[in-house]
Parts: C-alpha cells; structure tokens; sequence
C-alpha cells in the first residue's frame, strides 16, 4: 500500500500540470463550498465539459479533490449564514449559526476546519488500506434490504431533529419524500404527478430545490426581519477553539469517524445522511441534549467530521462496484465514460495508476483543508462585515445561476424561487428544512431499494428481515420513531406551553 | 378550540389538501407494473397516507399546547425575533421580496441573464430597503461585472441569452465582444 502510496504521490507531484490541476481543485472547491448561492455542484458542472481534455487520472482526481474541500466549504456558509453549501453540510448550520450570533463564529469555523481534515485523512486513509475487502464485504453484504433499511433509519433519525415539533419534523421529511416521487417511478418508469408539464418527467432537480430551500429562502427570512426592522448583524470574532475545548470532543470525532465511514461506503447514501447520523448520534450520546441546537461546539464537530469520513468512502463503492454515492460522484462516472473507462472492479487491475492518484490527491486535498482552511479562516470571517443588502443580490444571483448550469434550464431557476419561497413559509411555521432537503435526496433511492428487496425476498417480509444488519437498523428507526412519538404526547411543561 | 390558532388550522387544511390532490392524481398512473406488485402508486399513496395521519397528529399536539415549540427539539425552537403581520406595509414589503426573484426568474427566457440581471439586482437592493441611488449604482455595476467576469470570462458557462429582440441583441453583443476578447489571448 505504501509503496502504491509513494508511486501515486510521484505522479501527482511530478507534472507541474496535475499539480496545477490539484490546487485549482483544493481552491475552486473550498471557494465555491465557501460561498454562498453556489456550491461544490455547480463548480463540477462547469468544470465537467473541459474534463475532457484532462487526461483520465487528472479528471477523476480534480472531482474527487473538489468532493473534499467542497464538503469542508460549504460548512462555512452554513455557519456564518444559515445556508450550507451542500446538504451535507445542514446539520452543521443547527448549532453553528447560532454560535455565529452567541459571537463564537471563529471557534465554530475553527471547528469545522480541523474536524473536517481529521474526518477526510482518516476516511482516506481506510480507502487506501481497505478498499478492496471493504469493498467485498459490501458486495457479500449490503443488498437493497440493507440500503432501504439505513434509508428508513437515517430519515427516522433526521425527523428528530430540526422543525419545531416532532410532527413538524415527520411533515418536512414526508415532504421530501413526496417531492421525490415527482417524476418517472424508479420501477416501471411511469411518469408521476407530472401535472401536464411535460419537462417534470424527469423529476425535480436536486440542485436547484437545494439552492432555493436552502439559500433562498434563507435570504428571505432575513429580508422579512430587515424590513420589519428585526435584522441585527452576527457579531463578527476570530477566536479559535483551544486544544482543551477540542480535545474534550475526541470521542464524539472517533464516534463520527465510524457513522460517516459506515454511511459513505453505502452506495447511494453519501455524505448528507452521514452528517445528519453523526449529528443525531452526538445528540443521542450528549449528557445535555438541549444544548444542542443552540450553540454547541460538539453539533459542528460531529457533522463536520462524519461528513468528510464519508468522502473517501463513498469512493469504495464508487470505484470497486461502479456505484455512485451522490450527485458528486455521479458525475465522476461521467468523466470515466468520457474516457472511455468504467469504474468497477476492473479498474483496479486496468488503471491502477489512476486510483493511486485520486486516493493521493484525496489525502493530500484533506491534510490542505487544515492548512489552507486555518489560513483563510480569518479573512473569512469578515465575511460578515459585508452588508447585507450587497450580500443578498449576490447571493441570490449565484443561486440563479447555479441552478441554471446544472441543467440548462430556465425551469430550474423558476424551481428554485418557488422553493425559496415555499421553505420561507415553511420556516416560519417551523418545519425542518434539512429534513425535507434530506427527504428529496433519499426518497428515491429509498423506493428504488425498497422495491428491489421486495422483489428479491419474492415479498416475504420473514426473508427480508433473516437479514441482520437490515434488521439492526430498521429496529433502530422504529425505535427512533417510537421514541418521538412517546415526546410527541408526553405533557408539556408549563413554562413551556 | 383548545390552543387552535387560526394558522394551524390553515396549516393542517394544507397538508390536507396537499394530501388530497396528490391522492387524486395517483389515478391518473394507477399502471399496473408487471415485475412489481406495489406499481407506481404504491409508495406515494403511503407517503400521502403518513402526511394525513401526521398533519393529525400535528392538529391534535396543537390543540392541546398551543403553537409553541416541543420542549426537547433540537435544530429548532421558537424565534424570539419572529416578524409580526401587523400593518400593511410589511405584508407589501414581504410580498415585493418574494415576488421580485420570481419575476427574474419569469424574465430569463425572454429577456436574457445579460440584460435582466442588471436591473434585478438593483430591484432586489431597493426592495430590501436600500435607498441610497449611489450605493445601489454602485454595487449593481460591481456585482453585475464580478458575475460576468466570473461566468463569462473565467469559466466560459453557457447562460441564457433571451429570445426577444432587443435583449437577444443586447447578449450576442456582449458574447462577440467575449469571443474578441478571447481571440486577444
């Protein structure tokens, strides 16, 4: 492994061009993660065109560079502002905008940076020791049963947490789910609640819905308390967390370690739900749950790190099966095809040059995040001294045109708004954005999974759950919902009705 | 009444509603799917299932504790910076800021970003509550040239140039000068 290590090293250090190509990666994802309206996404898709004149290692390193510092990126706008730049990053916004308004925005972005380059090094360094086994022992493994199961467990898990209520919460996800089903079913490809509009039958964007319930309506809220004459600045500081404070947190960033390890491995879960299992993980471990939500540093640590565990992970499946793990990594296939290459098994045999260099340049691109996010930390942060009424345009303006690129359509602008004004409405009523975001991301992978078990289990739910680690975690969610539901009637204290 | 609120129970005929219209729409693809027994409307009708139940559910906590937030949530409680509908002119001003975007967005086919943008931008600062004309001028023409330098110049993205004469003018115009520009280099 080592030696394969050195030899990937060499040649992404050795050609003043793939060099060039990696810090233009390392930047261009952090820049993009970093600001607000645009994401990850949008840079891959601009980018993904000229891929083509890259070679293939090249191509395939700059995606998996920018899956990186994208994912440690869009913290930064999650925290400062409220909006995140992936959906990946929304549990990190529960505690980190409000340690933003306590004044404690350098510690909570000093945080992210550190937890999010100890989370992706340790993520690539189990992909680089691992992949192959892993690889096996998920293809012996994990089936649809097992997919639609940590599906059902991450949704149940992510309606306890955000919107107002409980019920709150199942009617953001249940949102999600039902907006997924827009569009042909994954089964039969009949087309669903297309309304006569024959450019829904492929279904909504994820891209433009994020952008427009996440960004926009984000801009609104703050609009609406601007023009009520509510809106007061975040309190700009520059502090970073001590040693002591961080230190206090390492079995919360071991803890979600393994859950976005475990999560990105997965094909089809990604980082997004490893996030939000790392957060509810913190949350259900923490002594005092109700500091959660209100500024604590361990709801940063938690999501920051289980999301980058999940980057070089979600590569295993990627890479070994061929199986994307998200929008990202989709689009990584693309850049294979283009060349000509099919990411499988294969490749490892074929190219495996190519592999030693992404997985090179991942470990590279995470031990970056620390230095280069530590020294942009700072000037980040003046961000917040920025006007809101110059911010908002802009924000709102690279939103547009985000959400434009992905697919060219004007439709997807128009999307866009319409969600940024539905998830106004819905947050002031107090549902849990992330939660629908989350919704449309796994609705669809949840049926297709669901529908395939059920097909292989020729419907018999006794085979279905013969299954031990479907059935670990389908009894997990149901205990998770079971437990809202306890919450959901128990008495409410006086001071608080 | 119990704790009801007038928006709660808007809220819970939404969800209803919702509920229904969708549930209506399953039989217009009630197709059966020959490798699959639960066919395309099996997973919807569920999910349409669950939103009713819950929207009760959520009618029912309501009822008996009022609008305020679950005491142990996490992610989310009450905002003690809420807005008020009171007057008139924060619906108009709330309404400008929801509006205004949308109308962007309606414009883009026809008008085009290139000449549609300008004037969004300074819209947006306007209807944000700005009103120094400098400061709008300004930052229009700043964000505006940071967009078309980024976008245009940097990465090249295809944006849309409208289908209506002048603006389509306006965008190829400003994409020969781009292709000029280019050819310098």
């Amino acid at each position: 492994m080592i030696d394969n290590f050195l030899a990937g090293t060499a040649t992404l250090f050795g050609d003043p061009f793939t060099i060039g190509v990696f810090v233009f990666g390392v930047i261009g994802g952090m820049l993009f993660g970093a600001i607000p309206g645009v994401s990850m996404l949008t840079l891959a898709a601009i980018l993904l065109p000229f891929t083509a004149d890259l070679s293939p290692a090249q191509g395939v390193m700059l995606f998996a560079v920018i899956y990186c510092t994208g994912t440690y990126g869009g913290a930064i706008t999650a925290i400062l502002f409220n909006i995140p730049g992936a959906p990946e990053n929304a549990p990190t916004a529960f505690d980190g905008y409000p340690m933003t308004k306590k004044g404690m925005a350098g510690k909570a972005v000093g945080a992210a940076v550190l937890c999010s380059a100890i989370g992706g090094v340790a993520s690539a360094l189990i992909m680089m020791s691992a992949t192959e086994p892993l690889a096996k022992w998920a293809i012996m493994n994990i089936g649809p049963p097992e997919i639609f199961a940590l599906v059902f467990f991450g949704l149940a898990v992510a309606s306890s947490v955000g919107g107002r209520t409980i019920w709150k919460g199942w009617l953001s996800v249940l949102l999600g789910l039902l907006i997924a089903t827009i569009g042909q079913d994954p089964v039969g490809g009949i087309n669903r609640f297309n309304f006569g509009f024959s450019d829904l039958a492929a279904g909504i964007a994820f891209v433009p819905a994020i952008l427009g319930f996440f960004a926009v309506s984000e801009v609104f809220v703050q609009a609406e308390k601007k023009a009520a004459g509510k809106y007061e600045a975040p309190e700009l500081s520059v502090d970073f967390p001590s040693i002591t404070e961080l230190w206090a947190h390492k079995i919360a960033v071991v803890r979600s370690i393994l859950v976005g390890f475990f999560c990105g491995i997965l094909p089809g879960i990604g980082a997004t739900l490893a996030a939000f299992m790392g957060y509810g993980e913190a949350v259900r471990w923490a002594k005092d749950k109700s500091a959660f939500g209100k500024g604590e540093l361990e709801g940063v640590i938690s999501s920051e790190t289980a999301n980058n565990a999940a980057t070089g992970a979600a590569m295993i499946p990627l890479l070994a099966l061929g199986l994307p793990g998200g929008a990202l990594t989709a689009m990584m296939v693309a850049v294979f095809q283009m060349h000509d290459l099919e990411p499988g098994p294969l490749v490892f045999y074929n190219s495996p040059d190519l592999i030693w260099v992404v997985f090179a340049a991942m470990f590279y691109a995470n031990l970056s995040i620390l230095f280069i996010g530590l020294l942009e930390t700072k000037t980040i942060l003046y961000l917040l001294k920025i006007p809101f009424q110059f911010l908002a345009p802009m924000i709102l303006m690279l939103a547009s045109i985000g959400a434009y690129i992905s697919r060219g359509l004007v439709l997807d602008v128009m999307v866009m708004f319409l969600a940024g004004i539905i998830g106004f409405f819905l947050r002031r009523s107090g549902y849990s954005i992330p939660g629908i975001v989350l919704g449309l991301i796994l609705g669809k992978i949840g049926e297709q999974n669901f529908a395939q078990g059920m097909q292989m289990v020729h419907y018999d739910l006794g085979t279905y759950f013969s299954r031990p680690i479907c059935t670990i975690l389908v009894i997990a969610g149901i205990l998770t919902l079971a437990k809202g539901l306890y919450s959901a009637f128990a008495p409410i204290s006086k001071e608080t009705a | 009444m119990g704790k009801l609120s007038k928006s709660t129970i808007l809220e819970v005929l939404f969800w209803v509603a919702v509920a229904g219209i969708f549930f209506g729409y399953t039989f217009k693809f009630n197709q059966p799917i020959e490798i699959y027994k639960f066919g395309a409307t099996g997973w919807p009708r569920v999910i349409l299932l669950l939103i009713m139940l819950v929207a009760l559910g959520n009618l029912y906590y309501n009822f008996k504790n009022g609008s305020k937030a679950q005491q142990d949530r996490v992610g989310m409680g009450d905002d003690p910076d809420e807005v008020s509908y009171d007057t008139l002119d924060i619906h108009v001003k709330t309404g400008f800021i929801l509006i205004i975007p949308f109308l962007y967005a309606l414009s883009l086919k026809p008008v085009g970003f290139y000449c549609a943008t300008p004037v969004f931008i300074a819209l947006i600062m306007c209807a944000w509550g700005e009103r120094r004309w400098k400061f709008i001028l300004g930052n229009t023409v700043f964000i505006y040239a940071l967009l078309l330098v980024l976008f245009m110049l940097v990465l090249n993205a295809p944006l849309p140039q409208g289908n209506v004469s002048p603006f389509y003018d306006v965008s190829a115009f400003l994409l020969k000068m781009k292709t000029q520009f280019d050819e310098l280099f």
